[in-house]
């Protein structure tokens, strides 16, 4: 791909030329209404919406000025957000007016892969997908149909599963994201942790991070709560191999050997039993298997943890220190995307027990009690027939709930039902649907992926962007952006429970389609009869039940629950319960112990590089979500459109490379495309680091495409985390040359 | 006597963290050409104890100097001085010269092919005569920027100015040396 003769700068702002020449929108003329002398706003629309340009789900209001939304800003009442959006959440703009969008439904002529389509009525493309899908339910049975899906629409394709009647969804948030993580707190805790994110990071004095990226990563309500913590004087501790924006924040940055995170936890749960460091009320009164928990970890010293992580055993005792000064008014976070290493339930434990520890539960600064809304959520289409109501039994491709025991079937394991159907395994799957997700972007290795795809008769692809997924798939629809639809009003939980309000902002600019309209007509062609409510329907039963008019929705986004519950109930000296086998905070877990797993989590040494080799890292940036948002220009200007590998200098030097060179990654026979190489002694040794969502293979995304860089999906490991069954991305090891 | 407005704009640099919002806010609000941005982060370094070096972030844009050399060699006037302190180019009198480009001190202004004038921060305005707030200091996750009138002692710039003097917070503008005297405050604890 290097072929490219004008520097990479030069052949973006060609590209840019040409969008903004497709993207009217853009164009700026002098005396146009966004003129800076215009006085008054007489044709502002003003409409809500909740920000899908990641999965937070931030409250939105836009504004749209004669036909063009030219601003997004945040609600100022929405919990997630308080008023504030992030630079995604400000760049749904661009996505909007985005040239590259899929506009009508297409499908494939050419080989799959080719990027050969025809463009298609609704009509023939339903019809389509209607026939096969059907045709292969003769054949193989219901449970041939799967689904992967991911964003506010992936209910609409929920509620088609359950008409079908396959039990094959697969919501790859749990696998390839936070699945150990809800696991080991469930274990831990008696509840999953959930994405509310329960840190109260606004009132705490000390907060912890492993490889939590809370900073850059970022989520905008986590990001305010922790800034706002840090103003008021939190101090902030941060693991990671790599000097990220976090860590640049960070009080103290623990420049960890990458692998070695549950040795850490050890070596800290070591000291601060020992130098008696913990809540001792709390242990006696709330947590079990304290003893055993002591006798555990007795040679997990920080001396030991400092040759096993290279932290200086001071630095250890320093960190206890910290945490047990601002107890019970700290909290150690349990990460986000937990697919690391494969013992990643584990580790989540050894992070709930250090709060145990802390005795922060249910208390300010610690963590917090999450609530819910009283209301019932309306189902849009009421099933008759599903697993649950009687119909048959049909046997999971994955294995959630039965060979992976605790992994719920609600979100099921998306890499083993992909490992399923290449396997063909315990029954050919010969149909799926991906809704908003990107399979090639965060499955493990292109020619899997694509010898998956190539199992199936129908490949069905909905998104906004024709992504790598689209490519290979047989049906493409094109979805309404966010600001182009309505959805049903969200409920939500938290520390502030709320319900959502989502309208157009403008109407949808080309011929596009949201999520539940189109699978109430996929349903119909395939000739159930299932009656499908309206979205205002649905609202109108919501409205009900809260006893509010729509307008209030209209005016502020949000409706937040009025009446305020304890949000700390230890502090309010209320009685803890766990939904524990012992009723207690489980030092040791007993259903671990019973899985045939370690009770109380212990440090296996993994696999390191060899000395010519780097462990494989990746992450996101703070202006980027997954693989969604690289073709988005205002996003890749923020970083100068480039893609930065970062190199340990040391080892940078051995192969000269120097910063600004540009590099590629080698695994086996595997190339990535080229990235620029950053040489610092701001990571590990042992390890690169990559921004996730690069190196891509579809052409239709023309910025992402032209972008280069590596696909991280491509080059790392396929592990599994036995206990959750969720995967392990960090155990692959690759070298870097020079290009 | 009733002061003029005097809009300044405040940062509390250590909150910042790099996240761009402000730069993609701006640029949307103002349809700012594809390949600039009115604001910016720039990643700096001090001597630290944890890295070789310490990183922060820091934010700017025009500061709407008191004595601003983009308007005393703006041949037209386009480039001018409003009494709410706004240093503000009138795109309809702009001949597009460039000269401002190259006389300001930081950078903070750039030349708009598209319209063919000198482009830069306005604070906002007209939205903000609306009551609302630039766009940078509306979306700022961290509220690192804090906007406002220096002339009232009750907005919250003058108010949080105050309170880092008590703090003995180092308060400083960039290149005060230049005699440009610029209206953003960078405050730190
Ligand atoms: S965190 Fe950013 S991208 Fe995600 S929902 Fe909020 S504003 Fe949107
Ligand atoms: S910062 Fe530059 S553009 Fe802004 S007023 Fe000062 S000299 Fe003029
Ligand atoms: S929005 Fe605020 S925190 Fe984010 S980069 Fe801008 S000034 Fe910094």
């Amino acid at each position: 791909m290097a072929s490219i003769k004008m520097s990479r700068r030069g052949f973006l702002n060609t590209a840019a030329i040409s969008a903004a020449a497709m993207s009217v929108p853009f164009t700026l003329k002098r005396s146009a209404a966004s003129d800076n002398n215009a006085k008054e706003d007489k044709k502002l629309h003003i409409s809500q919406n909740w920000c899908e340009m990641c999965f937070w789900g931030c409250g939105v209001t836009a504004y749209n000025r004669e036909g063009r939304v030219f601003k997004l800003e945040g609600q100022p009442k929405c919990p997630k957000n308080y008023g504030k959006l992030c630079a995604r959440g400000n760049s749904g703009i661009y996505q909007l007016y985005d040239p590259d969008r899929l506009k009508k439904p297409l499908i494939r002529t050419g080989k799959r892969g080719e990027g050969k389509f025809r463009e298609a009525t609704y009509e023939e493309a339903i019809s389509y997908v209607a026939d096969k899908t059907n045709k292969a339910i003769k054949e193989y049975g219901k449970g041939t149909v799967s689904l992967i899906a991911h964003g506010s629409g992936e209910h609409a394709f929920i509620n088609l599963m359950s008409i079908i009647g396959s039990p094959n969804t697969a919501i790859p948030a749990y696998s390839q994201c936070t699945g150990s993580r809800e696991i080991g707190w469930f274990l831990t805790y008696g509840r999953p942790y959930t994405g509310n994110e329960p840190i109260d990071a606004a009132n705490s004095k000390c907060l912890m991070f492993f490889g939590r990226n809370v900073l850059e990563a970022v989520m905008v309500g986590e990001t305010q709560r922790v800034t706002e913590g840090m103003a008021k004087g939190a101090k902030l501790i941060y693991v990671d191999p790599r000097y990220s924006k976090t860590a640049a924040k960070a009080d103290i940055w623990a420049k960890i050997k990458p692998g070695t995170d549950l040795a850490l936890m050890l070596g800290m749960i070591n000291y601060i039993i020992n130098a008696k460091l913990y809540n001792i009320d709390f242990v006696d009164k709330y947590c079990s298997g304290f003893d055993e928990l002591k006798q555990s970890v007795k040679k997990n010293t920080p001396e030991w943890a400092e040759k096993e992580t290279n932290v200086p055993a001071e630095t250890i005792k320093n960190i206890c220190q910290e945490l047990s000064n601002a107890a019970p008014s700290c909290a150690i976070g349990p990460g986000r995307r937990l697919t690391r290493y494969g013992d990643d339930t584990q580790h989540v434990r050894a992070i709930g027990i250090l709060n145990a520890l802390m005795g922060n539960w249910y208390t300010p600064g610690g963590f917090y009690k999450i609530s819910k809304m009283d209301i019932v959520t309306p189902h849009i289409c009421e099933i008759e027939h599903t697993e649950v109501k009687g119909g048959e039994k049909i046997e999971r491709v994955d294995g959630a709930g039965s060979e992976y025991r605790l992994a719920p079937k609600n979100l099921g394991l998306e890499n083993k039902l992909m490992k399923g159907i290449l396997q063909g395994e315990p029954y050919p799957v010969k149909v799926m649907f991906a809704y908003g997700t990107n399979l090639f972007q965060h499955y493990p290795d292109y020619e899997e992926c694509k010898q998956i795809i190539d199992k199936l008769d129908l490949m069905v692809t909905c998104d906004v962007y024709l992504t790598e997924t689209a490519l290979y798939s047989d049906v493409i629809f094109p979805e309404s952006t966010y600001l182009e639809r309505k959805d049903p009003i969200g409920v939500m939980t938290g520390k502030y429970p709320y319900v959502k309000y989502r309208e157009p902002a403008t109407a949808p600019l080309y011929n596009t389609i949201g999520a539940y309209e189109l699978v109430e007509k996929i349903a119909k062609k395939m000739g159930y009869k299932n009656h499908f409510k309206t979205i205002d329907d649905v609202n109108k039963e919501i409205l009900d039940q809260l006893g509010i008019s729509i307008d209030v929705l209209k005016k502020d986004g949000v409706y937040v629950k009025p009446t305020f519950e304890g949000i700390y109930p230890q502090a309010e000296g209320k009685d803890l319960k766990f939904n524990t086998p012992s009723g207690k905070v489980e030092l040791y877990s007993v259903f671990c112990e019973k899985l045939g797993f370690d009770p109380i989590p212990k440090y296996t040494r993994h696999k390191m590089p060899k000395d010519d080799e780097f462990r494989l890292l990746f992450g996101r940036q703070s202006y980027h979500t997954h693989a969604r948002t690289q073709n988005n220009r205002w996003l890749l200007a923020l970083h100068d459109f480039e893609i930065k590998a970062w190199i340990p200098a040391k080892k940078a030097a051995r192969l000269g490379i120097m910063t600004g060179n540009k590099v590629r990654i080698v695994k086996g026979d595997k190339k990535s495309r080229e990235l620029t190489a950053y040489v610092t002694d701001e990571i590990h040794e042992d390890a690169i680091f990559i921004p996730h969502g690069y190196g891509r293979i579809t052409k239709f995304m023309e910025l992402a495409y032209a972008m280069d860089g590596a696909s991280d999906a491509n080059l790392c490991s396929n592990g599994t985390d036995p206990i959750s069954g969720a995967s392990a991305f960090h155990q692959a090891f690759v070298k870097i040359e020079k290009v | 006597m009733i002061k003029n407005k005097k809009y300044v704009m405040v940062y509390a640099i250590d909150r910042c963290v790099d996240c761009k919002a402000c730069m993609v806010a701006c640029k949307a609000q103002w349809q700012v050409p594809e390949n600039h941005f009115r604001t910016h982060i720039d990643e700096k370094y001090s001597p630290g104890k944890y890295a070789p070096n310490r990183k922060y972030f820091l934010p700017s844009q025009c500061n709407h100097c008191d004595e601003a050399p983009c308007v005393s060699v703006c041949p037209t006037k386009a480039s001018h001085k409003r009494e709410d302190g706004i240093v503000y180019v009138d795109r309809d009198i702009c001949i597009g010269c460039k000269y401002c480009i190259v006389s300001c001190p930081y950078d903070a202004r750039f030349f708009n092919e598209e319209v063919g004038v000198a482009e830069k921060c306005t604070f906002c305005l007209p939205w903000i005569q609306q009551g609302h707030q630039p766009a940078c200091a509306t979306t700022c996750l961290s509220n690192t920027r804090i906007f406002g009138d220096i002339n009232d002692p009750n907005s919250e710039v003058s108010k949080f100015l105050a309170e880092a003097k008590r703090n003995k917070s180092k308060i400083w503008k960039l290149r005060e040396d230049l005699g440009t005297e610029p209206n953003i405050y960078y405050v730190q604890s």
